[in-house]
């Protein structure tokens, strides 16, 4: 009886996917990258200047006449890449103001079909032994000391990465979080496993 | 017998009458005067007058900051307790013993009865007390029937050796009577001075009672048993002193029964001294027990010592605000009552635990014993650790300076816990051969290490001077090499916000409350508060049964003493009889 | 307001909203402050100590700020602030459309609760007739994310336990689910999936999907079963966190024998039509909590496949300018949720939301006490309890 739950893991077999060497199985449409003309009165200001602004843009597809989207998973952008944790990358997640579902996707990059610790991403509990503080969510009152004393518990080296539409710029809810200048930014409201995961994997200097 | 001695400390007592300062002066000087004449007597008893004496000046130079806070009684009941006690050291027969005793027991009943007003623990104590004078009085009646005369120093049978024993265990505290008399001090009912006075030199006149008892011990079949008896019962007290110390939320309490853990393991040395047959470590044991109930009594009197100081007896109300002097006292008794070097502390305990491997080195059935023995001491010497480093944990503070009004306390425990490693480095005085060796070839001069044997081959060794000197070197070595190490000031990590908690000693000793639940039961006090005081629980048997005692010997009394003349007249002729046929048989 | 009277105690409490306290059938203003989220001891013992624990600690999700009072290692009081993350939502005069924009990003993981019970409400207050379609596409949608959110719960339920295997089955099949939902919906957490009186999700696709969805319910009994003989998780739940009093609702009150489902005791969605009936447990501990979930997850598999059936695509347009009051109530997976809304000309007026995470945060800390550390995480994953839909302030 004791080691039913061995036999029945064994059992499954593999079930990981062979993302991101190659393509999504199953992308989501909402969010992934936008194309088509940008006439059109985004509710939060994405679409100005013939430009789609991604740090701003919530997914909600009210702008279906003019725009489409395209499935394509690739919604990050680096700052600064962190060679240093190329063979391991340990996460800590503060969450500001999230409605959940950030939290719930970030969770997700650890589920069978994604499995992100092939690429030595891991969770921690405490900054003291973190490489990245993740930051999701609107800024609000209470969490603002505690980010600052979260970043000042990291030890060097370290990196900020902001993830959500609502960490970036706040996702026409309430003000982004201005803490210190991150190094990676993920769009999408929420970002799908795909993009996260690819997203960390730039970020620590690794191949997919 | 000389009475100079006892003389000036009965004449402390009545200085103290007139005057605080000079009642405790008179009484570090008479010290200090028994020390250079101790050596007169024999050996015995001049090691144990060393060992009280030193307590005495101690105490004496302690109570002169101390004693102020307390009336005249406290100084005058003092020196007539040490007067008890110089009289039980020098005595040579058994009428001047029992006075001593009496007297060191009576003012000992005084100074817990007038300091709290609390009647029921003095009561208490005084029943068990009684209990021990009503014994040895048995034995010397026994021993006047066989050797026609009440000198102490004759040959000595098992149950005369069992009576007397019986009244030193309840002056040591021994299982189950640890409660009757140490629960009533360890609930403050005296104070610090006159704590330190009982835990460290009551205990040892019961100690040195049956040293000598033991000394003249005639060979008898029998005795086998009675040292299975004294080790079974060491061990027990043992063990259960330890967990109540380091359970123990009341700082006295703590202390009280450290005191009690340790006079188990004596009674353990004596056990095993009676079951051995080797020559060599029955020797060694009797060494052993000296220089035990020398780093016992003086570690336990510095513990009082600095308790009173601290000024409270729960470690929840415990105010850090004592200097780097005290501090540093603490420590170092703290480490000595703990068993570690390179305090004499760690030589008594690394002793008694040769003694016991010797001994199972030896196998057979005793060696058995001795395993089982030495393991339960182990064991009860790491929780003894673990309730001396939540001492040391909840008392030191960040350095205040000194209060000033507590120089000469701070200073007094420093230097006691300072002589801890001073006899360290010279106890190789005490220990005389065969246990006391070199090696010249490692540069170790002769009679610098102290060797435990159990045939001509040297089973253990040690050497105090090196130990201490390579610490100390070390040290300095890498102070000097290293510098004072570069820190980086990190700030706590409390989950994001500020920290403001403090740990709780409650919390620091929880986890043996709780592993050994099923022993402790839970009480319930007054306050409806949960309480894991399973003496508690002893205590209450304890105080029912001398309420009972109370109430038959009131019963009695007034059946047979009804105040009728007549009856008092028909007593005292039977009596009479009694003892013209008893005087005419002998 | 045809499911709701004003200043009426009919029925069992559900929750607080800004304003009101709100009942099973009735709401009624409230002028106090909402009370502080604590249980103090009554005896002062000098030795307990505050144990914190968050708001950014490892074992919670999202940010709360515990102060535990113990005495080694049971917990003796608790002291809770949930709203160290607090937002506000500019919903004020705004249009029913901007405004669902920002309804369905207050509880992202019950998004589609939260959306539907709003426009109930929104319904409710302009008296539209809803076509059936769009009520079967909306039980369709909610016991898909019902299904997901139970499984998140059962699988952070395992997740102290160490039991890693049946852990990472069920996020495999929470991911299953997921893609599902992106699938047919466009969006993993239906995210602009619901509007006035539709349902933009794809059903010919879904009743493609139905044979896999048969496959993992299948998969799920399996893995369900597995945990109820694994003698040692179910120890740990087992007694642990005992609640059987008043107020309790969502699956927390199933477990503990009370009959209380708004699918069942309001009639906004005709789960009648669908023969559903809630399931009752009779042991109020976390063991009950988990049982009822694993219970509900395959009942609400069968009820969307049936529902399916008759769930149809609707196209609806309605008129901006309508006024009224109107309140719905929903059993979103954690419990009861409420809203109410108050259209002027078109743009909200008013709007208060009761969210089933305040109550059952109450109620965790009422079963906290008295057991020890260790058994907190299954607790408090036990009750779903989600922060986010805690601290809302709504301007």
């Amino acid at each position: 009886m004791s080691n039913q739950w061995f036999i029945k893991g064994v059992k499954k077999e593999i079930l990981t996917e062979r993302f991101p060497q190659f393509p999504p199985e199953k992308p989501p449409l909402r969010p992934s990258l936008l194309k088509g003309s940008t006439n059109f009165k985004c509710p939060v200001g994405a679409l100005n200047e013939n430009k789609w602004n991604p740090e701003k843009c919530i997914f909600c597809d009210k702008c279906s006449m003019e725009m489409h989207f395209t499935g394509d998973q690739k919604l990050f952008k680096i700052n600064r890449k962190m060679n240093v944790f190329k063979r391991s990358l340990y996460i800590y997640i503060i969450d500001s103001g999230t409605c959940g579902a950030c939290n719930a996707e970030l969770l997700n990059i650890f589920s069978p079909q994604y499995d992100a610790n092939r690429y030595g991403i891991f969770l921690t509990n405490t900054p003291r032994n973190a490489d990245v503080l993740v930051l999701m969510g609107v800024e609000s009152e209470g969490m603002k000391s505690v980010l600052e004393e979260t970043y000042e518990s990291m030890p060097e080296p370290k990196c900020i990465v902001k993830m959500g539409t609502c960490a970036i710029s706040g996702a026409g809810i309430d003000s982004k979080i201005s803490f210190l200048e991150s190094d990676a930014l993920i769009f999408g409201c929420p970002p799908s496993p795909y993009t996260i995961l690819e997203a960390l994997i730039e970020l620590k200097g690794d191949k997919p | 017998m000389d009475f100079i001695i006892p003389i000036l400390f009965l004449l402390a007592s009545i200085i103290g009458i007139v005057s605080r300062k000079f009642s405790y002066i008179m009484i570090i000087l008479t010290s200090i005067y028994f020390i250079f004449v101790c050596f007169n007597f024999n050996i015995l008893s001049s090691y144990f007058i060393l060992i009280s004496s030193l307590v005495w000046i101690v105490v004496g130079l302690y109570s002169l900051s101390y004693g102020n806070d307390y009336g005249k009684w406290l100084h005058i009941l003092i020196s007539i307790d040490v007067f008890g006690m110089a009289l039980i050291l020098l005595s040579t027969n058994y009428l001047w013993l029992i006075t001593g005793w009496e007297i060191m027991s009576i003012s000992s009943y005084l100074i817990i009865g007038i300091n709290k007003m609390i009647n029921r623990p003095a009561f208490v104590f005084m029943v068990f007390s009684e209990f021990s004078t009503v014994s040895i009085i048995i034995s010397a009646i026994l021993t006047f029937s066989i050797s026609g005369s009440f000198a102490i120093e004759s040959p000595v049978s098992p149950v005369i050796y069992l009576l007397v024993s019986l009244g030193a265990f309840l002056k040591m505290g021994m299982f189950p009577f640890m409660i009757a008399e140490w629960l009533p001090i360890a609930h403050g009912s005296a104070p610090a001075n006159a704590s330190g006075i009982f835990s460290a030199t009551m205990t040892l006149m019961g100690v040195f009672l049956i040293y000598k008892m033991t000394l003249f011990l005639r060979y008898n079949v029998y005795l086998q048993y009675i040292g299975l008896f004294f080790l079974i019962t060491g061990v027990i007290t043992l063990f259960f002193g330890s967990i109540y110390a380091y359970i123990s939320e009341n700082t006295k309490m703590l202390a009280g029964f450290s005191t009690i853990e340790n006079q188990g393991a004596i009674l353990m040395a004596f056990g095993l001294y009676l079951i051995s047959s080797n020559l060599l470590i029955k020797d060694f044991i009797l060494i052993v027990i000296i220089i035990y109930s020398f780093a016992h009594s003086l570690g336990k009197t510095g513990l009082f010592l600095a308790i009173g100081t601290s000024g409270t007896e729960e470690f929840a109300t415990l105010k850090q605000k004592n200097g780097k002097i005290y501090n540093l006292g603490l420590f170092l008794i703290t480490l000595s009552l703990s068993g570690l070097f390179p305090t004499i502390g760690g030589l008594a305990t690394w002793m008694l635990l040769e003694s016991f491997f010797m001994q199972a080195y030896l196998g057979g059935y005793i060696g058995a014993v001795a395993i089982i023995a030495g393991s339960i001491l182990a064991i009860s010497e790491g929780m003894s650790s673990g309730a001396m480093f939540k001492i040391i944990s909840f008392f030191s503070s960040k350095d205040n300076g000194n209060a000033h009004h507590k120089r000469l306390e701070s200073v007094v425990i420093f230097s006691l816990g300072l002589s801890l490693i001073l006899i360290f480095i010279i106890s190789t005085l005490i220990v005389h051969s065969p246990f006391v060796g070199g090696n010249p070839s490692l540069f170790i001069p002769n009679g610098f290490s102290i060797i435990s044997k159990l045939n001509s081959n040297i089973f253990g060794i040690l050497t105090p001077f090196y130990i201490t000197g390579l610490i100390l070197i070390i040290t300095l070595v890498v102070y000097v090499s290293f510098g004072n190490p570069a820190g980086r000031n990190v700030r706590v990590w409390n989950s994001g916000i500020p920290i403001n908690e403090k740990y709780t000693s409650f919390a620091y000793s929880n986890n043996i409350r709780l592993m050994l639940k099923r022993i402790l039961q839970k009480g319930i006090n007054e306050s409806e508060q949960e309480q894991y005081l399973v003496p508690d629980i002893f205590w209450n048997k304890m105080n029912r049964f001398a309420i009972s005692l109370r109430k038959y010997s009131r019963s009695f009394s007034r059946h047979f003493m009804n105040s009728s003349i007549l009856w008092y007249m028909i007593y005292m002729i039977i009596s009479f009889l009694a003892i013209i046929v008893l005087a005419i048989n002998i | 307001m045809k499911y709701y009277k004003f200043n009426v105690r009919d029925g069992y409490y559900i929750g607080e909203t800004g304003k009101f306290s709100i009942y099973e059938k009735g709401m009624i203003r409230r002028d106090e402050p909402l009370e502080r989220l604590q249980i103090i001891p009554k005896i002062n013992d000098k030795n307990h100590f505050n144990f914190q624990y968050g708001p950014a600690t490892g074992g919670l999700i999202e940010p709360l700020d515990f102060k535990i009072i113990t005495n080694g290692e049971t917990i003796k009081g608790i002291i809770v602030n949930p709203y160290v993350k607090s937002r506000t939502m500019r919903c004020l005069n705004k249009t029913i459309d901007e405004c669902l924009l920002l309804v369905e990003r207050i509880n992202g993981y019950h998004s589609a609760s939260h959306s539907i019970a709003f426009l109930s409400s929104v319904e409710d207050a302009l008296n539209i007739d809803i076509a059936e379609g769009t009520y079967y596409g909306r039980i369709v949608i909610l016991e898909l994310e019902r299904i997901r959110s139970h499984l998140f719960v059962l699988k952070r339920m395992c997740e102290p336990a160490g039991f890693g295997v049946p852990m990472y089955q069920l996020s495999y099949i929470n991911e299953i689910i997921s893609r599902i939902i992106s699938d047919i919906s466009g969006h993993r957490y239906f995210f602009s999936t619901n509007k006035l009186n539709r349902v933009d999700v794809d059903f010919g696709l879904l009743s493609s999907h139905i044979q896999t969805l048969i496959k993992i319910k299948r998969e799920f009994e399996n893995i369900f079963n597995g945990l109820l003989e694994s003698k040692i998780f179910i120890n740990r739940l087992q007694e642990n966190g005992i609640i059987r009093d008043d107020p309790l609702i969502g699956p927390a009150a199933r477990a503990a024998g009370f009959k209380r489902d708004a699918r069942s005791n309001i009639s906004i969605l005709p789960y009648k039509e669908l023969n559903f009936e809630p399931i009752i447990f009779n042991e109020g501990d976390s063991f009950g909590r988990f049982y009822i979930r694993g219970l509900e997850i395959s009942q609400s598999f069968d009820l969307c496949i049936n529902g399916l059936e008759r769930a149809k695509h609707n196209e609806y347009n309605y008129n901006n300018n309508f006024s009224g009051e109107g309140a719905a109530r929903l059993e979103s997976p954690s419990g009861d949720l409420f809203y109410y809304v108050n259209i002027d000309h078109g743009l909200i007026k008013d709007i208060q939301m009761s969210s089933p995470s305040y109550l059952n945060l109450k109620t965790f800390m009422k079963s906290a006490i008295n057991t020890i550390f260790t058994d907190f995480h299954f607790n408090f994953e036990s009750f779903g309890i989600w922060v986010s839909e805690v601290g809302v302030e709504f301007i």
